[in-house]
């Protein structure tokens, strides 16, 4: 039953995957632990780049109903998808959180899903309920090495992410603006008494959110079909990653999700297909009952 | 008899007439439907806006009740009289039995727990097809029966479903003007003060969540009866999102709140349907708006703009937190 390289093979092609649930992740946990609310718009963060840069570039595709032959150079469609949603980032930020900024959580989750509900249904406005396949870069060749065969899509995904994480390390520990960003999410007020210009490190830490989604849609969608749902469970998931790392840790939202990347392609395997969405919240659900901190977070009591 | 419950049960006789004078099929169908959301939005409410902690599994135990009266009306023959019961006791259980383990979290990671069952459970629905037929779903669930009637139309089965409302109104309302409505909201302020003052919070939390379920299970029940079809689908995650939307809209502390919350947002889909692709695409922006501008949710709003809809005396306005908050955003 065990066969070693298949399950090589599955752990790399899970380490992909866990992968996006980590860049996901970071997503999450930046806004949460810029202004302390859940977003759970993120997911479609990761699903209308996705269907953006599919139709620059696809030979044809159907945009409201016509169709159009965009079809751009791939490098100028990725940097076009990236300004698109920083801009979109910022838009997001001014009318989703900054209104509601002064009353609590719940306004500012039920804002955000107010957004998701908006961006899912834009998409199948624009783009049609049809699912949209993007091309591998690399066609469906596979990469082999010995009697080992690798997505080369995966590989891409390792690579990328490996170099967003250390990159955001970089920023966070070396630059002016990564320190001011840590400095707003440890602690607001005194944040601002110290000079930084709050509501403008808050609006740039939602735009890099929206980034890392975005690049996460632009690396995911080639083993994905786009469709308008395809974010929702990558989503969650990478909820449930953030939790098992350790809530608002980001080293723990790396490590949680190459976890349930790993774990659930191997349980997809040698459990069972059909509960292989079911098992990255059996771990959720595991690790809230035993460890509710996660594996990396600090164990917080709760302020009086 | 005061003002107030003067206003409430006239309210509730003229309601009662709502099927006789809607002819259309579809309306009717569509207000059937609120009604029974409206349950499982109340039963929310009391978890999030009586207590303060947020369940996004709402959907999930709305399926555990409609699979439960289902199935057993379906295998047993049962009468749904006894199947509906015996399905909100059913989804009660499940209910304590997640909702103890789930409690000693509070917050977002109650929520993000609770994302965990509605999955699980979602997935378990479709995917264990001897039990529950799979993606297929479940057909021929019989409609009740009263005497030699068959309540299988959307005004007869009105009543049934009004009934049950104006039961979990009375429910709730008993519970919130109680000493464990006290106890709930002492918890919502302040978890750790309430501890203080000898409230047992994980006993009351639990107790919350188990109503929360239970009313879910009711609605869900209910609908079963009505459709007389049901596919798991229809008990998703985005579900669980649509009745907090409702419960946050119309105004979380509140059972009228819940109630109006869950009506007005059953019905504006339907109000936006000539739009048509774009109707829910306006209706996601529409909660955008309606949470900017109602901060304390439809309820709010009518207070705020017809203060003479509030019988006399006013009441003392501080002592009620337009937002439930948790400690560990009360900084």
């Amino acid at each position: 039953m065990f066969d070693p390289s298949a399950t090589l093979q599955l752990i790399v092609s899970g380490l992909a995957m866990g992968s996006i649930y980590a860049l996901v992740a970071l997503g999450f946990i930046l806004i949460y632990n810029a202004v302390g609310v859940v977003n759970f718009a993120q997911g479609d963060f990761v699903m209308f780049p996705s269907y953006i840069a599919v139709s620059f570039v696809l030979p044809s595709v159907i945009v409201f109903g016509t169709v159009v032959h965009w079809q751009l150079p791939l490098i100028a469609t990725y940097l076009l998808v990236l300004i698109l949603m920083a801009a979109f980032g910022l838009l997001f930020n001014r009318i989703a959180y900054y209104p509601l900024r002064d009353r609590g959580w719940l306004p500012v989750v039920i804002s955000t899903i107010g957004v998701s509900i908006f961006l899912r249904n834009l998409a199948q406005l624009i783009w049609g309920s049809q699912p949209i396949v993007f091309p591998s870069l690399f066609g469906d060749a596979s990469l082999s090495a010995g009697n080992l065969h690798f997505r080369p899509q995966d590989l891409l995904i390792l690579g990328v992410a490996g170099i967003l994480i250390v990159f955001q390390y970089g920023l966070f520990e070396w630059t002016s603006l990564g320190k001011q960003m840590r400095a707003t999410a440890q602690d607001r007020a005194t944040a601002q008494l110290l000079g930084i210009r709050v509501d403008r490190i808050v609006a740039i830490t939602f735009i890099y959110s929206v980034l890392l989604g975005a690049i996460a849609g632009l690396l995911v969608s080639p083993i994905f079909t786009v469709t308008k749902e395809m974010g929702g469970l990558i989503s969650l998931k990478a909820f449930a990653a953030s939790i098992v790392g350790g809530f608002g840790s980001i080293p723990g939202a790396i490590i949680g999700g190459l976890l349930i990347g790993v774990v659930e392609n191997l349980g997809g395997f040698y459990i069972s297909t059909a509960y292989k969405d079911a098992i990255a919240f059996v771990i959720l659900i595991a690790v809230l009952l035993i460890r509710p901190s996660g594996l990396f977070g600090e164990r917080v009591s709760e302020k009086a | 008899m005061n003002r107030r419950a003067l206003a409430v049960a006239v309210a509730a006789i003229l309601l009662a007439a709502f099927p006789l004078v809607v002819k259309s099929q579809y309306i009717l169908q569509v207000g059937d439907s609120a009604i029974i959301y409206a349950v499982a939005v109340i039963g929310l409410g009391i978890l999030l806006g009586f207590t303060g902690q947020m369940s996004l599994a709402q959907a999930a135990f709305f399926g555990i009740g409609a699979y439960a009266s289902a199935l057993l009306s379906i295998s047993f023959g049962w009468s749904p009289w006894v199947t509906i019961p015996l399905a909100v006791a059913f989804t009660a259980l499940v209910g304590a039995l997640v909702g103890w383990p789930c409690l000693r979290l509070s917050g977002h990671y109650l929520a993000l727990a609770t994302i965990g069952f509605g999955i699980i459970v979602q997935l378990f629905l479709i995917n264990d097809k001897g039990l529950t037929n799979g993606p297929d779903g479940l057909t021929g669930i019989p409609p009740p029966k009263l005497g030699p009637l068959t309540l299988d139309t959307y005004q007869t089965y009105f009543y049934v479903v009004y009934g049950a409302l104006l039961l979990s109104i009375y429910v709730a309302w008993r519970v919130k003007h109680s000493r464990i409505g006290r106890a709930l909201e002492a918890i919502r302020e302040n978890e750790i003060a309430a501890q203080a003052m000898g409230i047992d919070t994980t006993r009351y939390k639990v107790l919350a969540f188990v109503l929360a379920s239970a009313f879910g299970g009711l609605g869900g029940a209910l609908i079963a009866h009505m459709t007389r079809f049901i596919s798991p689908d229809s008990y998703s995650f985005d579900q669980s999102v649509v009745f907090l939307v409702m419960l946050v809209i119309g105004g979380s502390s509140t059972i009228t709140g819940a109630v109006t919350g869950a009506i007005l947002l059953t019905f504006l889909p339907e109000v936006l349907r000539p739009l048509k692709d774009s109707y829910i695409m306006v209706y996601g922006a529409a909660v955008i708006v309606m949470v900017i501008f109602m901060p304390d949710g439809l309820i709010g709003l009518v207070k705020r703009f017809a203060p003479s809809f509030e019988p006399s005396p006013p009441r003392p306005q501080a002592l009620r937190a337009p937002v439930p908050r948790t400690a560990d955003t009360a900084s």
